[in-house]
């Protein structure tokens, strides 16, 4: 037995990427003295997509529950933010965390119910618990019924005095989630929880005989990606300052472009949902003057790309060229292991 | 042979509707015993392994392992408890390389931190003859390397028990009696084997005893030499394999 046989982690390429990710790190946390207010907006959307298009990927790509209902989170997560800050007096910095903790907790029993569905019936019932959340919250008078409310401005003005403070403020907000969300994911997966997701995805049946709780583990990730998702959904609204039971629930703005996202990027990686939100944001800002035409150009990309790269974007030139910039893989560097 | 069984299963039943594939079958094993199970086709032994393992439930019937009752534990428990098995049809992970497949038998059928689990994954790959494809994806692996896959992972776990369902099958000559081999230096280790398989002369090199299931009861059980003449097993084996004296 070789007492010293020794596991590698990572390649160049994700040594070399890492170096380059720093920079652009340091690059993306000065924006506010880069760039003009516009542009912050533009970025702190971008990154509040990347977090959402990850977890939903973590989710269905990974521990194969594809929901077509995280809107409940993330509208979940926006009214928890307005509620705490409006009738207990939260600053609004802090209910995001606390949106977090709030959205495990109701994500604990919905994820039972849920998971005794399978395959089209689990995403069908993602989206009715979605859809009994919005009627829900259509029914809480105080926080505006079903026309919704705004934050206050005396709440607006307690997360930072001037305007511009405020916007440099959430977008490190943006950034910081986006990253750690990417981050956390990437930690995740090079875990003993990684390797029972994967474990799980290839074979259950080989996994539960192997000693994994593939419930527990499943239930673990639901509840992990709906509290994300609602500290998400929480600065979303934070940005926008109002929030509305269709706004807040919408299938269309938190899951349909999030599924988008992830398909066009690559499902099942963790560059693809960073590729595609980049896709996504291009394609929107360079032709959302089209009105309609701009769904059905964004309903030919993904056609386009279901056709030619089944894999998504990235998901094809990692295929072809061996290029992974988040490796999980376990190398063992051994005198006989080629 | 030691007084208290590792393993004993009494009156074990399994329906699927009107269909009785597992019928009132009893059988004990000792620590450090091997037994070989014999049968045609759709006698129930996979689902005597599914029964041990507990893939799937009995209807009626209790099983004893290391002296406790494991009846309604479920297959993940079981494991962590000792018992692992091999799938006749394998199941690796094809998305992970072999190091990993086995890092996850170590790491959750004993667990193990993977930092804990390193060396004993290293040790398993070397005794199964992996180590050379440490590095390969379970995907591309030939028949032989899935078979020794199986073994593999299921020796991470740390088994005091090891189910074998028909791991020599399809297999050539030459790589039936290296894996036979394999299986003989994991008996000598003290792991207990339930070993089912149609190659009958690799059985009859490894089992102290042998059982013989047909129509989902035990039709004969006992020494394997004398199983292999008796007239139950010809009439199920003729024309299947030459069973004279020569092997074993």
């Amino acid at each position: 037995m070789a007492p010293h046989v020794k596991i590698e982690r990572g390649t160049r390429t994700s040594r070399i990427a890492g170096r380059l990710a720093l920079v652009l790190l340091a690059a993306l946390a000065a924006a506010p003295w880069w760039t003009g207010r516009a542009n912050l907006r533009l970025l702190g959307e971008f990154y509040t997509f990347v977090a959402l298009a990850s977890l939903w990927n973590l989710l269905a790509g990974y521990a194969g529950l594809v929901s077509v209902g995280q809107q409940a989170f993330v509208g979940f997560g926006g009214y928890v933010l307005f509620a705490a800050a409006m009738f207990y007096g939260v600053p609004p910095l802090l209910a995001i965390v606390l949106a977090g903790v709030v959205g495990a907790l109701i994500a604990l029993p919905m994820a039972p119910l849920l998971f005794r569905l399978h395959g089209a019936y689990f995403a069908i019932g993602t989206w009715v618990a979605a859809e009994v959340f919005r009627l829900s919250f259509a029914q809480v008078s105080v926080l505006g019924g079903g026309s919704g409310t705004s934050l206050p401005a005396r709440l607006v003005t307690g997360i930072a005095a001037t305007r511009d403070q405020r916007d440099m403020l959430l977008y490190w907000c943006a950034l910081a989630l986006g990253l750690g969300t990417v981050a956390m994911i990437y930690a995740l997966l090079r875990s003993r929880a990684g390797l029972a997701l994967a474990a799980i995805r290839d074979s259950e049946i080989a996994s539960e005989s192997l000693g994994i709780d593939i419930f527990r583990t499943k239930l673990a990730i639901y509840v992990a990606t709906a509290a994300v998702t609602s500290m998400v959904g929480a600065l979303i609204f934070l940005q926008k300052l109002r929030i509305s039971p269709d706004a807040a629930f919408s299938v269309n703005d938190w899951t349909a472009y999030v599924i988008f996202i992830v398909v066009i990027g690559g499902i099942g990686t963790i560059e693809g949902p960073i590729v595609g939100a980049i896709v996504f944001f291009l394609l929107r800002e360079t032709l959302a003057d089209l009105g309609t035409i701009y769904l059905v150009i964004l309903g030919m990309v993904a056609i386009a790309v279901m056709l030619k790269a089944p894999r998504g974007l990235w998901g094809s030139f990692s295929h072809r060229t061996g290029i992974v910039l988040f490796p999980l893989r376990r190398r063992v560097v051994h005198p006989d292991a080629r | 042979m030691a007084s208290v069984p590792l393993l004993s299963v009494s009156g074990l039943v399994k329906r699927y509707g009107a269909l009785l594939v597992t019928d009132d079958v009893s059988l004990t094993l000792a620590p450090g015993e091997a037994l070989g199970i014999l049968g045609p086709n759709g006698a129930g032994k996979t689902t005597l392994f599914n029964l041990i393992a507990g893939t799937v439930a009995p209807s009626a019937g209790t099983i004893m392992f290391a002296g406790a009752d494991v009846t309604t534990l479920r297959a993940r428990e079981r494991c962590r408890r000792g018992i692992a098995r091999s799938f006749q049809i394998p199941h690796p992970f094809v998305g992970m390389t072999i190091y990993e497949n086995v890092l996850t038998g170590a790491a959750f059928g004993r667990g193990l931190t993977e930092r804990a689990a390193q060396d004993r994954c290293i040790d398993v790959l070397e005794r199964t003859g992996l180590i050379r494809k440490a590095n390969a994806l379970a995907g591309d692996l030939t028949l032989l390397e899935r078979k020794r896959l199986e073994l593999a992972r299921a020796l991470a776990t740390e088994p005091s028990l090891l189910l074998l369902d028909e791991i020599a099958g399809g297999l050539t000559e030459a790589e039936c009696q290296s894996l036979i081999g394999t299986i003989r230096d994991v008996r000598a280790t003290g792991v207990s084997i339930i070993w089912i398989e149609h190659v009958v002369h690799a059985l009859l090199a490894v089992v102290d005893r042998m059982t013989v299931l047909d129509f989902g009861r035990k039709i004969a059980e006992g020494d394997p030499q004398a199983i292999m003449a008796s007239p139950e097993v010809a009439s199920i084996y003729m024309g299947l394999e030459d069973h004279g004296g020569a092997h074993g």
